[in-house]
């Protein structure tokens, strides 16, 4: 046998064993202000998960994740909103206060509940298909897509900070009510709020494995480790990059539509050059190339900084940096490669025959 | 539409021109050189800022003499950073970029610790305070000023690459590393050089802006994307870098002339994306190799 790290099975059983345990937390705290901690952190998690799929398997380093999950915060906060509007009052408070008094055209849909869930998802994953598909096809990628998705990310985040009257502006959207469909309200101090985020995140994280293992996600990897050689092969690699790149997109919209059913509250803030530059820092400490790893990689440190964050409050944000700086420098591949070195240790120790099949996170390109 | 106002937002145009690209200029040597994605670049700007303010509040430095002490200053920090950090990643790009944005943070929260949070201010010249009339339009005459450093670093800029051993040592080491240090050229000198001449410019431009805008820890973040995107529209090259900020300045100017200033800089980010499709590798893109 090879790196147990390696084995499908292996990985599989870990993520059963992962997932049973949390499923097991909200039986067990029963305080629901922590509950609804967790569940964001389970969202911080489908963001790192959807950054570690982009970057650590598809080779895209993308800074303006935020744009995806701001655009679904906003709107899953949109229909919320207009939620708990009413016949006799169908315009939200704050348009009125900027003297708007219609519902702007693109707020309409939002009426419904289930078409604006609809737009909240499928609104910023075409965006991400669009703009993805008219960046790979100009073979812009690297540094330069990074680049490119901060300036997209500034973007989003000056327009929807100016158009106060149709965005909230600075303040943002507040919605009073929490969450309803289908005649069920989703209060986000309850368990169901929990379960739902469980389910997307474990739905997401095995949906993204199952692609990292199928024969798509093994030429995304190939693609990340040269890109040239894939495309002198005959496949469309912008292509490939791009389907990759809105799957992520879709996966941290879901996160965005998450986030503001747990904290009804959604800001420019969220499109923040630091907030989406935070989901990079989560996967690449967690591991970039270990789904897994990512996830874990935001729940540590969303979690240090809850509850170290109270105690150096003050130097939070040095440490943070400086743990960065190190794990970039030493160990760029993250924690996860501590896992994988440590498995590989208990192998050596034993005759293998042959190295184990690429069980989907291969050695790093060098 | 009266044309003098038209007028009025070309000129002021180019001030903000002026503006971004001194933000820009220590990136586009850092990038065009070493190909390092420098995040920590809007900190290094605020630590100009800063250096400017201890010097003038602690041992009373005139302001005109802040801006060449604040280079120093910072260009030693940078030299430090090069050493310390970034000369181990060369070889890989994007952790450049993770890795000096982890540096970022810590200077931010390093700075914020022992300042304090609560904005500082410069003290200038009495006559920088005072607006001059250019025909019908009213300038600040500290905005000219800096309009003067920016034009004055760019010709020192342009004297150093193309008129100096050092240049020609550094455009060698840009066009191919290999064959340049096969020549006995030092090419991690001459990285450390530029990182550190880098930085130093960002000193200045932060000395600028703590006059332009308050001196807060945070003050960084709001320059480095602009900054990013002149040197990536430029292609990494100085003139480049010169002709993108002069295009965008202008375009931000009369673009908020007609709108406002942030919807005028939603319509510069579009337009740059735009831009980006159809020419990837910028206005000026460099000869010769990448490493």
């Amino acid at each position: 046998m090879g790196n147990l790290y390696h084995n499908k099975l292996a990985q599989w059983i870990v993520y059963v064993v992962f997932f049973a345990a949390l499923t097991i937390i909200p039986m067990t705290v029963s305080d629901s202000f922590l509950l609804n901690q967790l569940a964001t952190y389970g969202v911080y998690g489908m963001l790192a998960l959807s950054i570690s799929l982009c970057w650590g398997f598809g080779g895209i380093l993308n800074l303006g994740q935020g744009i995806a999950f701001g655009l679904g915060a906003y709107g899953m906060a949109m229909t919320m909103q207009m939620q708990s509007q009413t016949e006799s009052n169908p315009i939200p408070p704050f348009m009125l206060n900027n003297s708007l008094d219609h519902l702007p055209l693109f707020w309409q849909p939002f009426q419904s509940a289930a078409l604006g869930l609809l737009l909240a998802v499928a609104v910023p994953t075409l965006f991400c298909a669009a703009f993805g598909g008219i960046m790979f096809r100009a073979r812009v990628s690297g540094p330069f897509f990074a680049i490119m998705t901060l300036a997209m990310l500034s973007a989003f985040y000056t327009i929807i900070l100016d158009r106060q009257p149709y965005t909230g502006g600075v303040n943002g959207l507040t919605p009073p009510s929490s969450f309803q469909f289908a005649g069920v309200e989703v209060d986000p101090y309850s368990p169901t709020a929990y379960w739902v985020v469980l389910c997307l995140l474990a739905g997401a994280t095995v949906v993204a494995k199952l692609i990292t293992q199928s024969s798509f996600g093994l030429v995304t990897q190939a693609i990340r480790d040269d890109s040239e050689r894939v495309r002198f092969l005959g496949y469309s690699v912008a292509g490939y990059e791009t389907v990759i790149y809105t799957i992520s997109g879709l996966i941290a919209a879901l996160a965005g539509c998450c986030w503001v059913m747990l904290v009804q509250y959604v800001s420019p803030a969220q499109l923040d050059v630091s907030f989406s530059l935070s989901m990079v820092i989560w996967a690449a400490i967690g591991g970039r190339y270990s789904l897994l790893g990512s996830i874990l990689g935001a729940f540590i440190i969303q979690g240090a900084q809850s509850y170290l964050g109270d105690t150096f409050l003050a130097t939070w944000l040095l440490i943070l940096g400086g743990f960065f700086i190190v794990v970039v420098r030493f160990l760029p591949n993250g924690l996860a490669s501590l896992v994988e070195a440590g498995l590989g240790l208990f192998e050596r120790r034993r005759p293998t025959s042959s190295p184990a099949p690429d069980g989907g996170r291969p050695m790093p390109a060098e | 539409m009266d044309l003098g106002s038209l007028l009025n937002a070309l000129i002021l145009g180019v001030s903000i021109a002026s503006i971004w690209l001194i933000a820009a200029l220590g990136l586009t040597i850092i990038y065009g050189t070493a190909g390092v994605i420098n995040m920590a670049h809007g900190e290094l700007i605020m630590l100009g800022a800063y250096s400017s303010y201890m010097l003038q509040f602690y041992l009373g430095v005139p302001y005109l003499l802040c801006l060449p002490v604040s280079f120093v200053i910072v260009a030693l920090v940078g030299l430090a950073l090069e050493r310390g950090l970034i000369r181990y990643l060369y070889k890989r790009p994007l952790d450049t970029l993770l890795a000096t944005y982890g540096v970022s943070l810590v200077l931010m929260q390093g700075v914020r610790l022992i300042f304090g949070s609560d904005p500082k201010y410069l003290a200038v010249p009495e006559i920088f305070q005072s607006n001059v009339m250019l025909g019908s339009v009213s300038l600040s005459v500290f905005r000219i000023v800096v309009l003067l450093v920016t034009a004055l670093l760019v010709l020192a800029l342009w004297l150093l690459f193309y008129k100096t051993r050092f240049g020609i040592q550094v455009r060698a080491v840009m066009q191919d590393k290999e064959m340049a240090a096969s020549f006995g050229i030092n090419s991690s000198r001459i990285y450390m050089m530029t990182f550190a001449l880098g930085a130093g410019l960002a000193g200045v431009a932060g000395a600028l802006f703590g006059v332009l805008a308050i001196v807060l820890p945070t003050m960084g973040a709001s320059y480095v994307v602009q900054a990013f995107l002149m040197v990536v529209v430029g292609g990494g090259s100085l003139a480049g870098s010169v002709v993108a900020s002069g295009v965008t300045g202008e375009l931000q100017s009369v673009f908020a002339f007609f709108t406002n200033d942030t919807l005028a800089r939603f319509i510069i980010f579009v337009l740059i994306v735009v831009f980006l499709r159809f020419r990837p590798q910028g206005l000026f893109a460099q000869a010769g190799a990448r490493r």
